[in-house]
């Protein structure tokens, strides 16, 4: 056992639980999409990417840039949300909400890739 | 440049062949479309009722080829009819001689080797990767082509024989070898099979005749003064000859065959051991079969027992020679005169013998030598010479102590110099003084890592893959030899690896010890199986499983993992102190 590991492999899939807790339901109702799940996928997401920084080995290299695509994808998300029709203050309509839950679904393949790598990493090291 | 001209060449005889018969097509062409042209068909309403010149083409094109779609584009006249008549006669014979002549083309045999030489330019051409040149594809070459495609080296062969080349069409190989039946010695050939490309490790040379050998020697030289040539050569005026070329690799099968045959006899446990590294795996490592020390009996006294017999002298063993040829020899030789039967053996004392040595260059003699041997002294110890690859049979029933087949033997020096160059180092270094004390040793390692599978010997230098063992030594963790072969799955286990020689900045090491630190200057011969070798390569280029192989903990990945270590040990200390 491993501390590193146990960190490392909780926030993982962590941001996958999280994002995938966001995007369930129907895509264009806002009732089941929670603005707050949302934000802690974000945070999840971006503190994953800190744990990732400064692995070099072939496979960190990959973990690093999915991680990041997730981000800007959930960024991207977060600022449809805050920036258009009024902000977060009213309920989002029709056309903005698939846009959201839309840039979440990017951010859900990111982060399923990077699981499935952290997956394969542990069954092929055989250690 | 030679493309060129092969190109000119077979365009020259395609158009020297078919010259006559496309004059004569277009004769009757010109003859048929004008003649239906001319000819007034059934008046009709536009008037004369002719074809015009098209229609006419139309007509003759269907009917010459037999085709024959009727009386188009309207019924004919008479007139019409009589020409269309002749027009399909000499059309038709026309087009039967134009193509007789096509076939009789295809079928030249100087258009088939130019398109040979061609197609096998192009295939050489073609290879992108280091490959290597077999002028002679006999018993040697084959055996030779058979190894390198196991070791997944290219290479090219020519072969003066057609039918040795059709043999080659008919390999298994595990990559493609492409092959031209020519002359090697002739430089346009050796162009063609890439002996100036930088890509052509070495060009072996093994046709049976020794002139063509030293003339291809001397034409690869010539064309390619940096290329590695090996060279059959069984005579010493040859071999001095080969000498002035430079940089030529002399291989002698009779002069290797009774080095091999004196290993053997005087350190059985490294002839096991080489036998059984090279690839055969029916050789018992255990308990190898070991010749007795007293008389020996060489039946032949060719090139090959006299390299035998000198080979013997050296070691201080005794010898008697069975020869039939009336040859002026050195006196100290005791030899008695005849074929070796079973009245020569009993003369030449075979109930005191300890050995014998069929070793003439005829198969029948020796199988038939080890029949009466075994009438006469069933105890003696028996070494059989197979001459040639298809009686394998026939020998391995035979049961003899040990059989020597020198297409074999030499084949796989060949592959060794080739392949592994090192590996020749280190069997000097074994029949040596210093050596021979190892040789136990190197046999107990070998017998503790191999689980029976068949290894392959492979180089590998540092300078490109010890990148990570670099980077990892700058930050003060030195790596060492035996960490790079402990199983990355289990540092505890080992791979079924075994390192051989260690060369550095010019110096070799053999059989390097475990506590060896690495460096990039490092080249290291493997010797291992094929799965080992992979996981070998995949931890040399990932520097947190060197770390792994070498201290038994994972580093920590990723700054944030690196603090919280430091953290945690900066938490430990003081609990310990």
């Amino acid at each position: 056992m491993n501390l590193e590991k146990i960190i490392f492999g909780f926030f993982i899939v962590l941001a996958l639980t999280l994002n995938v807790g966001f995007v369930v339901g129907e895509l264009a109702n806002p009732g089941h999409h929670s603005l707050w799940m949302l934000f802690a996928a974000l945070l999840v997401s971006l503190l994953t990417t800190g744990l990732k920084i400064g692995d070099r080995s072939q496979i960190g290299a990959v973990l690093l840039s999915t991680s990041l695509v997730s981000n800007l994808q959930l960024i991207l998300a977060v600022s449809v949300w805050a920036v258009l029709e009024g902000g977060m203050d009213v309920v989002p309509g029709h056309d903005k909400m698939v846009a959201i839950v839309s840039l979440a679904y990017g951010a859900l393949v990111a982060n399923g890739v990077s699981v499935l790598m952290l997956v394969s990493d542990t069954l092929m090291s055989r250690r | 440049m030679a493309a060129t001209s092969e190109l000119d060449r077979v365009s020259a005889i395609i158009l020297r062949n078919m010259r006559t018969p496309f004059l004569v097509l277009l004769a009757t062409y010109a003859i048929g479309i004008t003649g239906m042209a001319l000819i007034p068909g059934e008046e009709g309403a536009e008037g004369h009722g002719r074809m015009n010149l098209y229609h006419a083409f139309y007509f003759f094109t269907y009917s010459a080829t037999t085709t024959g779609f009727g009386e188009i584009p309207r019924a004919f006249s008479d007139a019409q009819r009589l020409w269309a008549t002749i027009c399909l006669y000499i059309g038709v014979i026309a087009w039967l001689y134009a193509i007789g002549s096509f076939i009789r083309l295809i079928q030249h045999p100087e258009l088939l080797t130019a398109l040979a030489e061609r197609r096998f330019a192009r295939s050489v051409q073609r290879i992108s990767h280091p490959f290597f040149i077999i002028c002679g594809f006999g018993d040697t070459g084959s055996l030779l082509a058979r190894g390198l495609s196991e070791n997944y080296c290219t290479a090219v062969v020519i072969d003066s024989d057609t039918e040795r080349i059709k043999a080659l069409g008919l390999r298994d190989y595990r990559i493609s070898m492409p092959g031209l039946c020519a002359d090697a010695s002739v430089p346009k050939h050796l162009i063609d099979a890439g002996v100036t490309r930088t890509d052509c490790r070495a060009v072996v040379t093994l046709t049976p005749s020794e002139d063509t050998n030293l003339k291809i020697a001397v034409m690869a030289r010539t064309l390619n003064p940096s290329v590695r040539i090996v060279c059959r050569s069984t005579t010493q005026q040859n071999r001095e000859y080969l000498e002035t070329v430079g940089e030529v690799t002399i291989v002698d099968p009779y002069e290797i065959f009774a080095r091999q045959l004196r290993t053997a006899i005087c350190t059985p446990l490294l002839y096991a051991w080489e036998d059984w590294l090279v690839g055969a795996l029916s050789t018992d490592l255990e308990k190898p079969p070991v010749p007795p020390l007293g008389k020996w009996i060489l039946c032949g006294y060719g090139r090959m027992g006299k390299a035998i017999s000198s080979a013997l002298k050296e070691r201080d063993i005794e010898t008697v020679v069975v020869d039939p040829d009336q040859v002026p020899t050195d006196s100290e030789l005791h030899r008695v005169m005849g074929r070796a039967g079973t009245s020569t053996l009993r003369e030449a004392g075979i109930e005191d013998a300890v050995g014998i040595v069929a070793g003439t260059d005829c198969d029948e003699d020796n199988l038939g030598i080890l029949l009466s041997t075994r009438k006469l002294n069933p105890l003696v110890f028996s070494v059989v010479r197979q001459n040639h690859h298809e009686n394998e049979l026939a020998f391995s029933g035979a049961r003899a102590n040990l059989i020597m087949q020198p297409s074999l033997i030499t084949a796989r020096r060949i592959l060794l110099a080739l392949t592994a160059p090192l590996f020749l180092d280190l069997r000097i270094y074994l029949r040596s003084i210093e050596g021979r004390a190892r040789i136990g040793e190197v046999v107990d390692r070998t017998e503790r890592i191999f689980t029976g599978r068949r290894p392959r010997f492979w180089t590998l230098s540092l300078a490109s893959a010890g990148t990570a063992i670099v980077s990892l030594q700058r930050r003060g963790v030195p790596i060492t030899l035996g960490d790079v072969l402990r199983s990355p799955v289990d540092r505890t286990r080992r791979l079924e690896v075994l390192p051989l020689v260690l060369q550095r900045r010019g110096t070799s090491i053999m059989l390097p010890d475990d506590g060896l630190e690495l460096t990039d200057t490092d080249t290291i011969l493997f010797c291992g199986t094929v799965p080992a070798g992979r996981m070998l390569a995949s931890s040399l280029q990932n520097s947190y499983t060197l770390y792994y192989l070498h201290t038994g903990h994972e580093e920590p990945r990723g700054y944030f993992a690196f603090w919280l270590a430091k953290q945690r040990r900066a938490g430990d200390r003081p609990a310990r102190s």
